[in-house]
């Protein structure tokens, strides 16, 4: 009887030690194969890329379609200016972010609740709402094709996010901290900065990534807005190997692996910050 | 010193009040206005003319706008219920202490990092009816006899563009479910097994309430971002085969940029927003559980 149980137990351990292992190769191969399957074909030459049925393995691998990517079109302005208008945004978005924070949660201003209320309906507002003015009034303002009018335009939507995670982390930094020393005669200003500041540091290096992850992946925005060779961005320019008679498959799978690698090794590096980011960003809180 | 203290507050706001007033309210209000001219790009010499609600009453006569509704629609509400299903899974499955959690964690960033725009076509070659790796997968697998021309015909169109979105964005929900599941503490299950609860029982009632909360929020955000859906079917099927898969913002967009109708498509932009108001307001409870904690 005795025998009989471990000897089921041991089963039902194996039995779940497998169906994990599948799960775990279904889970991470259905997530990441597209991403492989794209990298492998930007290494593909033309023969191997539309032989019928495809083939897994590049027959030589070759670096043709990434030299296209950059003779075809100015990629590599794109890229410049994608990272340009990505750390504006990420700039702007934090330090205005940062300072709205600090006023909701530590100051005894009036209408906090109107202002987070409105924050939170700006994430609920289809951008498509507002583009057509947006787009008129930069066209006035002559900031059509301009790193600083897209930034901005991307500030604003990031900007509900950035207050909501950062006013967490202000509210976490203990109210005697700052009377303290302001007793010894540090002005609100630099208590602000000396001291508040430094604790809420790794909430804006969160933030900070997260909006940058954002902003380059933006597209709406930038194809609205930045139309232009001279300011068009990556996620714009990539749409844009195509044409009515070819669809250059080994030029744009080249292309989307240079968009996304930076993206990929900021998220390998920093998916700590970023997982607890989304956690605390996005509903937790 | 509180006072002074206000005073900077204030001063600290100024910069976001400006910002969303700018580029937010009137925004916002200048589209509503818009919605109720007639202005078209070709006729801008002769200025907008005042017509009330007709660009609203066209709206139930243009078989497109019909078609693009029921599709954003029915495109969310599928597209939405098969991630919160799967990500529950997920989420259930990364809330265990198992090896690999770290790999799995790591893997299910890679779609949420990767552009919207770039996924989309990423996936538009992957359904190519003779290059494709689906249907050679599929075929494989002997689920399928013929190749199936995903983004030639309508219904398969509008599969190709679910499973697309699901790809991306099932591994975001299933991070945030999994932030609720934290939330549970390990008490409580104890109890509920030496009550004699088993796995199902303990689920329904124990892990379901007190996440709920969160996947409502959850639900909701991703309701209306899905209900935006733009960038996706721009690279995938750029809203076709013959305007199968145009979602709401496509073609608002085709309306204000390539037609040049600036009224019309103010208007199709104003009941965008109105229907995702509506949607909002059938999570009012959730939301007001959000505005609480500030």
């Amino acid at each position: 009887m005795m025998k009989k149980n471990t000897k089921s137990i041991k089963l039902k351990k194996y039995i779940k030690g497998v169906l994990f292992a599948l799960f775990f190769i279904f889970f991470v191969g259905g997530i990441i194969f597209p991403f492989i399957w794209q990298f492998l074909n930007s290494f593909k030459n033309q023969k191997d890329l539309f032989s019928i049925p495809p083939t897994f393995w590049p027959s030589e691998w070759t670096l043709q379609n990434y030299i296209d990517v950059f003779e075809r079109q100015p990629f590599l302005l794109y890229l410049k200016n994608s990272t340009v208008i990505s750390l504006v945004s990420t700039a702007l978005s934090v330090s205005i972010g940062c300072l709205a924070s600090y006023a909701v949660s530590r100051t005894d201003i009036k209408g906090k609740k109107v202002f987070m209320l409105v924050l939170l309906s700006i994430t609920l507002l289809p951008p498509i709402t507002i583009i057509n003015p947006i787009y008129k009034m930069m066209k006035n303002l002559r900031l059509l094709n301009t790193y600083w009018g897209l930034a901005l335009a991307i500030t604003t939507t990031q900007l509900p996010m950035a207050v909501w995670f950062l006013s967490t982390f202000f509210k976490s930094v203990p109210n005697t901290l700052e009377e303290s020393a302001m007793i010894d005669g540090a002005s609100i200003f630099k208590c602000f900065y000396k001291i508040i500041m430094p604790l809420v540091a790794p909430g804006l290096f969160t933030v900070s990534i997260l909006v940058f992850i954002t902003a380059w992946n933006q597209y709406l925005f930038a194809q609205v807005l930045n139309p232009l060779k001279i300011r068009r961005t990556v996620t714009v320019g990539i749409t844009l190997y195509q044409t009515d008679y070819t669809v250059p498959w080994g030029t744009m799978c080249a292309a989307s692996i240079v968009i996304t690698v930076p993206l990929i090794i900021v998220v390998l590096l920093l998916q700590r910050k970023i997982i607890s980011g989304i956690l605390d960003g996005g509903v937790k809180e | 010193m509180q006072k002074q203290k206000a005073k900077m507050g204030y001063i600290f706001i100024i910069p976001s009040i400006v910002l969303v007033l700018v580029f937010i309210v009137y925004p916002v209000i200048n589209t509503i206005n818009m919605s109720l001219y007639d202005l078209r790009i070709q006729t801008l010499a002769e200025g907008k003319k005042f017509v009330g609600f007709d660009n609203y009453i066209k709206l139930f006569s243009d078989k497109t706008f019909i078609e693009s509704l029921k599709f954003t629609l029915m495109f969310t509400v599928v597209a939405v219920t098969l991630e919160t299903l799967i990500g529950m899974i997920f989420a259930l499955i990364m809330n265990k202490a198992i090896p690999g959690q770290g790999i799995i964690r790591t893997a299910v960033l890679v779609p949420w990092a990767i552009p919207t725009i770039v996924s989309g076509l990423m996936w538009q070659f992957m359904y190519s009816d003779q290059y494709g790796i689906i249907n050679l997968i599929l075929s494989k697998l002997h689920l399928i006899q013929d190749y199936i021309p995903w983004l030639i015909e309508k219904n398969t169109a509008i599969i190709a563009v679910i499973i697309a979105d699901v790809w991306k964005t099932t591994p975001y929900m299933s991070l945030l479910i999994l932030s609720g599941l934290q939330t549970v503490p390990e008490s409580l299950y104890e109890a509920a097994s030496l009550d004699g609860a088993n796995k199902v029982q303990r689920f329904f009632r124990i892990t379901l309430p007190i996440i709920k909360p969160v996947v409502v929020v959850a639900i909701l955000f991703r309701v209306l971002a899905t209900f935006r859906i733009y960038d996706l079917v721009v690279a995938l099927t750029s809203g076709g085969p013959a305007d199968g898969t145009q979602s709401l913002s496509l073609y608002t967009i085709k309306t204000y940029f390539n037609f040049g109708n600036l009224g019309y498509g103010a208007t199709l932009a104003v009941v965008t927003f109105i229907i995702s108001l509506l949607i909002s307001f059938l999570f009012m409870d959730a939301l007001k559980t959000k505005m609480e904690k500030v």
